[in-house]
């Protein structure tokens, strides 16, 4: 039996292959199944199906780490649609991007996300962050004590 | 009743004889001492029987050159030609006396203008006895009359040849007594229309029926001067705005003679205000749209900066990310030059890595709005100092803080910023063998201002180069002596503006700097 499954929307190339790599090289890594998606569109998609109501569900994630500045759909408009989905209203969305500005932060928690994340240049402070937030959230949902939303 | 000493007949002296005896001697030494008068007596036929002081003074002639001689001598040939001496002794004996001014020679052949009586002279019977004769030199008093009048003459010639400004006389009762050219260009009527007419007449019905031109009349009288800008009325029935100036003019005896009258025109010099006021609001407007187009263009350039230096840190991540897992994942096989160079890749990305930040929040303090509050700067140095802990011990460096310290309105972030860069500018320039010293006080000024002061031991700074450090990216020294991305001070400047304040420094190169930053004082009451 496979461990918990993280699904990364992540457009950017360079900044996917540093979270897989970081997340791979985390203590819990071995046993995290890592599905990365490029865009909105592709995210939405996927949770459709995964779904409860869908034809994928034993490929539900257990947490989602999404960028903000998505091509087509953006990560606010793909938390909003999770959060109005049953079944997907626990799920722990984590975002992770590389801007700070207040508004993009205020919109983010609005929209339903459950943490917010400042992309850092320092690949050890990139590693101690998600090691520290998966853990946070992945023993909550395991729990199943999720934000209410 | 009649004088008795009065012939009524011919208005003559009359003499009586009881009396000419004892006052004659008297009489003589009175008038022979007179010279400022030549007073003189002439026998029934015009000869000469007498002569004064004054008379030789004016005249020349000494009493016993002239005496017995015919006072025809004293006219010119021409008037002696035409009778003119027969005639005037004739007008005296029919009339009791003669006066008139004109030209008399002087025994040197010089001429003088004299003022000359003769009165004829004649005892209690009646009998004409001669002339008593008294002449007066007024050719200094006729020359400063015809100055007088010439002067008067052009001046007259001024007033009328006025153009711009009707200038004109009333009497004392508000009729027209004079007008000139101005008058009659401003207003329409030639002088034969307007003298006589009553100033009523420049006045509009309104005016006239609220009785303006007695009231201004009466003002004038009674303070001087009136004066006003109103509208006045032109013969032609159009109305002018008019720019009035009302003088009554006093004689001697403070008896008022008439009022001078100068207006001006103002409809041109109207038209000229509303121009002028009209191009102002046009250039406000201008003023207006270009600012808004301005701070429309800062917030542009604003939010590229930030979209520039967030667009920066992508490929960043990637450079530092892959660097280190390069020397993480293959440290093993790796030789040591290898690693080193990863060392040198790591190390500049960090140092873009900062200067990127600073650009970030330099480039934030110019987005958003800022709201002012009460700011205790005791909590704020005790943040800060907390922060950079570390980074101060690295350097080994001290802060002191002078208590008590002032309290400004600020924004609690913003002025961190301020504080932080300064107080990491006053220990960055400090020699290596040197122990950082920084100093933090405040001075209020007047009570509306707050000045923080941050001030170190390092190196100085050159007068020439105190108002430039405050630019972006501006550095006096190269990458290898002091570290730094030029931006700091830049934010400190900028932070600063945004909180309704300032920065600057004050320094000389060696004696370490001390930089202040300006800030609105807090109100007494807490808010």
């Amino acid at each position: 039996m496979s461990g918990p499954c993280i699904l990364l929307v992540e457009d950017e190339p360079d900044d996917a292959a540093l979270i897989q790599r970081a997340i791979s090289k985390l203590p819990q890594g071995q046993s995290l199944v890592l599905r990365h998606l490029w865009n909105g569109d592709e995210a939405v998609a996927y949770l459709a199906e995964a779904g409860p109501s869908g034809s994928a569900r034993d490929s539900l994630p257990d947490l989602m780490l999404i960028d903000l500045k998505l091509p087509r759909r953006s990560g606010f408009e793909v938390i909003e649609w999770v959060r109005g989905r049953d079944g997907l209203r626990r799920l722990p969305i984590v975002v992770l991007t590389s801007s700070a500005q207040q508004v993009d932060i205020d919109g983010a928690y609005d929209a339903g996300a459950n943490a917010y994340l400042v992309k850092p240049s320092s690949p050890r402070e990139l590693a101690a962050m998600l090691e520290t937030t998966l853990s946070f959230w992945l023993h909550f949902a395991a729990r199943g004590a999720i934000r209410p939303s | 009743m009649k004088d008795e000493q009065t012939d009524a007949g011919t208005g003559g002296a009359v003499l009586p004889d009881r009396r000419l005896k004892e006052r004659e001697e008297g009489l003589r030494l009175l008038v022979e001492s007179v010279s400022d008068y030549a007073i003189f007596m002439l026998d029934p036929a015009g000869f000469i029987m007498s002569w004064n002081a004054g008379a030789e003074r004016m005249k020349g002639w000494r009493a016993h050159e002239i005496i017995g001689q015919h006072f025809s001598r004293f006219y010119s040939a021409e008037d002696v030609a035409a009778g003119k001496p027969v005639m005037e002794l004739r007008i005296a004996t029919a009339e009791g006396r003669y006066e008139e001014e004109g030209w008399r020679f002087r025994k040197d052949g010089t001429q003088f203008f004299a003022h000359v009586s003769i009165t004829a002279v004649r005892d209690a019977a009646g009998t004409l006895r001669g002339f008593g004769k008294v002449t007066r030199d007024i050719t200094e008093r006729m020359r400063t009359d015809m100055a007088l009048r010439e002067s008067e003459e052009r001046f007259r010639l001024l007033v009328e040849s006025v153009g711009d400004y009707a200038i004109y006389m009333l009497d004392p009762e508000g009729y027209v007594a004079s007008w000139n050219t101005g008058a009659e260009r401003l207003k329409g009527w030639r002088a034969d229309e307007a003298i006589g007419q009553h100033v009523s007449l420049f006045h509009t019905p309104e005016g006239r029926a609220a009785r303006k031109p007695q009231i201004e009349l009466q003002i004038a009288r009674e303070q001087g001067v009136f004066r006003e800008e109103a509208e006045r009325l032109r013969k032609d029935g159009s109305i002018f705005m008019a720019d009035v100036t009302l003088t009554a003019l006093f004689d001697e005896q403070r008896r008022l003679r008439g009022f001078a009258k100068v207006t001006r025109d103002m409809t041109e010099r109207k038209r000229a205000e509303d121009a002028v006021r009209e191009l102002n609001r046009d250039l406000e407007l201008r003023v207006a749209a270009r600012t808004a187009e301005l701070s429309e263009r800062n917030a542009e350039l604003n939010a590229f900066a930030y979209s520039i230096a967030h667009d920066l840190r992508a490929p960043l991540r990637g450079i530092i990310g892959f660097a280190d897992a390069l020397a993480e994942d293959f440290a093993d096989i790796l030789p040591a030059e290898a690693t080193g160079y990863l060392g040198r890749i790591t190390a500049a990305a960090g140092r873009m890595n900062d200067l990127i930040e600073d650009l970030l929040a330099y480039s934030r303090l110019g987005q958003g709005e800022i709201s002012p509050v009460r700011v205790d700067l005791e909590p704020l140095l005790r943040d800060i100092l907390e922060n950079m802990r570390t980074r101060l011990d690295e350097r080994n460096a001290e802060v002191e803080i002078i208590r008590p310290l002032a309290t400004p309105r600020a924004h609690y972030a913003t002025l961190q910023q301020v504080v932080v860069n300064l107080i990491e500018n006053a220990v960055k320039f400090v020699p290596p063998d040197r122990r950082p010293h920084v100093r933090i006080h405040t001075e209020t000024h007047g009570g509306a201002w707050v000045r923080l002061w941050v001030e170190d031991n390092g190196i100085g700074i050159a007068p020439e180069h105190q108002t430039r450090i405050f630019n972006i990216f501006e550095r006096l020294h190269g990458q290898g002596s002091y570290e730094g991305t030029g931006v700091g001070l830049a934010v400190v400047r900028r932070a600063s503006e945004r909180l309704g304040g300032k920065a600057g420094v004050e320094s000389e190169p060696g004696s370490g700097s001390r930089f202040w930053v300006d800030l609105p004082a807090a109100s007494e009451r807490s808010e």
